[in-house]
């Protein structure tokens, strides 16, 4: 008696688990639903943060599904890498990726192959700039004064041993302008220590400076993109001065490397469509990313990622990280 | 200016929504300042998407609203339950919660409000006329600057607390060892990590003080066992009197002045301003070793500078687009989606904004007084439950506060850990003042000590010899000799 009882407790459990798993198995078809996190690893109120948030508004009505942005914050990226890493890999959870993910892979900090990219979605572009006062008010004179003395003008980046530090160092290795770099914890200092006269040189993208620009405030030298910048037709690019250093600042999204790859095709084709959304080119534009930014699926982010990831550990590698 | 001014009421007196805005925002503020894990720079992330369907104007008072408020509603908790509802609060703690155990919990809330509406409103009054010149006086603080600053912070350590000053010494060191784990702040190295992911953001300074505060007083309440007695009792929030603040008027202007200033400096923030004024009313004090204990200017002079904090961040913001702070800075976002790039140019194309902010800020303050009040005495009805239900809840509410903060179990962890540290020191009679004081200021003297060597190329001399820098190393130096001759001279008991 006490046996069958038990029997029929197993089977009602076993039916109650073949029902609660019947909604998996649908999630494949109506994929992405419900609200989908995107970990990141800035500030709620961040760039990034309102990066998701200003997709998150096409992608939902285009979808049905919401991204909800996961401010895992410090630590270089790691928290959020491994808080992303322990979500289950059903394509459920979103990672926000950028340059920081490659540095950490190249640290053997963290392993991309975890990660399935989905679609690169931003690309941003930086620029070396000066003070109206500097001594150097285009970009030859400064390359001509670091040649004779290595390192004796300091360039102001922010973070440490991040994206800034990276491009600063392929500018040095690749040019032999030796500049001396200052990591700023937040590029509001780095940009107050330049308007300041406490260091030399800047390094920050368009849209943050644009304000300062504007007023004259700041000087733009050169700009690190394949093409001049048409806001700014006069600053040259790195490439044209012959040095190869276009590195610049992207942002993209991936889900854990087990998932499907259908869904990231799936995911690809609603990010297709959410950024020609009005309210998302609006938000582009206002932060100055329009002019390079292209959106690239799973396959061209898969090669893009491979070619980072060896351009970052030949800078690591050059400044003795690695 | 004038017309600037009459332009901008015009504007808000048509359009009665912008007071409705601030009235909701400083409510908002306050809620999210009380709540543990929940700051200030959450509340104005959370209304950004909603500040798109009004004009930037409105946006904008939503958002200052809410940073006025948020940095007052953190000593609510600080002082009733020793649980700094924000960063900015910590330093509140330090003599608004002994003196509510003293059973004037409700004094030292009237001085916190009455302190941090002095304080905002000067901030703000600052702000207004003298926003461009001061913001161009910040941009002569460098990394040395803002080293000697550190500096200054930390000499008042010797003076901090009723024990003695080896103790002190030891918990302000201990403070600043501690503020070196993490990743390098220039070469991105890991320090002291151990393998542990959430020790490389080092340690987080809100789950230290969290549990050094709130988790440490709840070990020590139920290590006393007194948990059913009520100790604060009958708490009738009132401002204080008049000549309770004439009394104080030098710590109240020195602190907003000090909170101004800090405030507009983009490396330092409404949570270093507090400490900063906190360590000056210390110095200056006929009666330091009363600090710590609950002395009304204990409370009056962080309160004043983080508030007064709040219009000095503003400074740089509206006169060259460069945050003063993490708020700001998540504000500053919010405007670019607006289409106003901030920048010089602001204060001359944008100036209704621009005026409207600094009326709207003024408003704020006036209503934080009045909302403040309230909340005060709706926080201070929990005292009447008996410690067994309150304890337990502090706990729970500080690890989902803690946790939420970054999305981060670690930070649970640190959290915990630090609650027994706190509840050793105490145990053993070393003062936390000093401890914390290490941990605020350690991180800022190591990374402008190093960035200002690298500017220097390592000649030291150079460094310190820049004017502000040196005197207020001087002024440091100075005040160290003195309090040791001062602990040399006292008798021995």
């Amino acid at each position: 008696m006490r046996q069958t009882m038990l029997k029929r407790t197993l089977m009602a459990l076993g039916l109650a688990a073949g029902t609660a798993l019947a909604p998996i198995s649908a999630t494949a078809e109506d994929y992405p639903s419900g609200s989908m996190e995107v970990v990141h690893q800035f500030g709620p109120g961040g760039g990034t943060d309102r990066f998701i948030r200003a997709i998150g508004e096409p992608f939902k009505s285009i979808s049905g599904a919401s991204l909800v942005p996961i401010s895992v914050s410090g630590g270089a990226g790691i928290p959020a890498s491994v808080n992303f890493e322990q979500r289950p890999g059903d394509g459920s959870s979103l990672m926000a990726i950028g340059p920081e993910q490659v540095i950490n892979h190249a640290l053997g900090r963290i392993d991309l192959s975890k990660y399935q990219p989905v679609a690169r979605i931003q690309y941003d572009q930086g620029l070396f700039y000066v003070a109206p006062d500097s001594e150097y008010q285009n970009i030859e004179d400064l390359i001509a004064h670091l040649k004779d003395n290595p390192g004796d003008l300091k360039l102001g980046v922010t973070g440490a041993a991040g994206f800034d530090a990276m491009l600063a160092g392929l500018w040095n290795t690749t040019t032999g302008a030796e500049l001396t770099l200052i990591p700023f914890e937040k590029s509001s200092e780095a940009m107050a220590a330049v308007l300041g006269g406490h260091i030399d040189v800047l390094y920050e993208e368009y849209g943050p400076v644009r304000g300062a620009l504007e007023s004259n405030e700041l000087v733009p030298l050169v700009v690190f993109s394949e093409e001049r910048l048409p806001v700014l037709p006069d600053v040259p690019t790195a490439e044209e001065l012959g040095y190869d250093v276009t590195l610049g600042r992207w942002r993209g999204v991936a889900i854990a490397s087990e998932a499907a790859p259908e869904k990231a095709e799936k995911l690809y084709s609603i990010f297709e469509e959410a950024v020609d959304a009005d309210s998302y080119k609006k938000i582009e534009e206002q932060s100055g990313l329009q002019y390079r930014s292209e959106l690239i699926g799973p396959e061209a982010f898969q090669e893009f990622l491979e070619n980072e990831v060896q351009v970052y550990t030949e800078v690591l590698k050059s400044l003795g990280q690695i | 200016m004038l017309e600037g001014f009459s332009d901008a009421l015009l504007y808000m007196l048509g359009s009665p929504i912008s007071f409705v805005m601030i009235i909701f925002a400083v409510i908002w503020g306050i809620a999210f300042g009380s709540i543990p894990g929940l700051t200030g720079i959450v509340g104005v992330a959370l209304l950004i998407p909603f500040t798109f369907v009004f004009e930037p104007i409105e946006g904008l008072l939503l958002l200052g609203g809410v940073y006025v408020g948020s940095t007052f509603g953190g000593s609510i908790s600080a002082i009733l339950f020793n649980t700094p509802g924000s960063p900015e609060a910590a330093c509140t703690a330090l003599d608004g919660y002994p003196m509510a155990r003293k059973g004037q919990a409700g004094r030292a809330l009237g001085l916190a409000l009455a302190a941090s509406a002095i304080g905002g409103l000067l901030g703000t009054t600052v702000l207004m006329f003298a926003a461009p010149p001061l913001a161009r006086a910040a941009l002569s603080f460098g990394p040395p600057e803002y080293f000697a600053l550190a500096i200054l912070g930390v000499t008042a350590i010797s003076s901090i607390g009723s024990g003695s000053t080896t103790k002190a010494l030891i918990a302000g060191l201990a403070g600043l060892a501690l503020a070196t784990v993490g990743l390098d702040p220039i070469t991105g190295t890991e320090r002291f990590t151990f393998g542990s992911a959430t020790l490389l953001s080092g340690i987080s300074f809100v789950p230290a003080i969290i549990g050094i505060f709130a988790m440490a007083e709840v070990l020590q309440r139920y290590s006393e066992g007194n948990t059913e007695g009520q100790v604060i009792k009958n708490v009738s929030t009132e401002l204080p009197s008049l000549s309770e603040f004439m009394r104080m008027k030098f710590t109240l202007l020195r602190s907003s002045a000090i909170g101004t200033a800090v405030g507009a400096l983009p490396g330092v923030g409404a949570t270093t301003a507090a400490f900063i004024s906190y360590s000056e009313a210390v110095r200056w004090s006929k009666n330091p070793r009363a600090f710590g204990t609950g002395e009304p200017e204990g409370i009056a002079a962080p309160e004043s500078a983080n508030n007064s904090a709040v219009g000095g961040s503003m400074i740089p913001l509206l006169a060259l687009g460069i945050p003063g702070s993490a708020t700001t800075a998540v504000m500053l976002g919010g405007l670019t989606i607006h289409g106003i790039i901030p920048g010089p140019l602001m204060m001359t194309e944008n100036r209704d904004l621009v005026y409207s902010v600094f009326i709207g800020m003024f408003f704020a303050n006036i209503l934080m007084l009045v909302f403040g009040l309230r909340a005060a005495r709706y926080f201070a009805r929990i005292l009447d439950l008996p410690y067994t239900l309150v304890g337990p809840a502090i706990v729970v509410l500080c690890m989902t506060g803690v946790f939420a903060l970054e999305n981060n179990v670690g930070n649970v962890a640190i959290m915990l850990v630090f609650g027994a540290v706190g509840f050793g020191l105490r145990r053993f009679g070393y003062p936390i003042a000093p401890l914390i004081i290490g941990l605020v200021m350690g991180p800022i003297a190591e990374k402008s000590l190093r960035q200002g060597l690298l500017l220097t190329d390592y000649n030291v001399i150079d460094m310190i010899s820049r004017p502000i820098t040196a005197v207020l190393l001087t002024f440091s130096l100075l005040s160290l000799i003195y309090g040791f001759y001062g602990q040399f001279r006292k008798p021995k008991s």
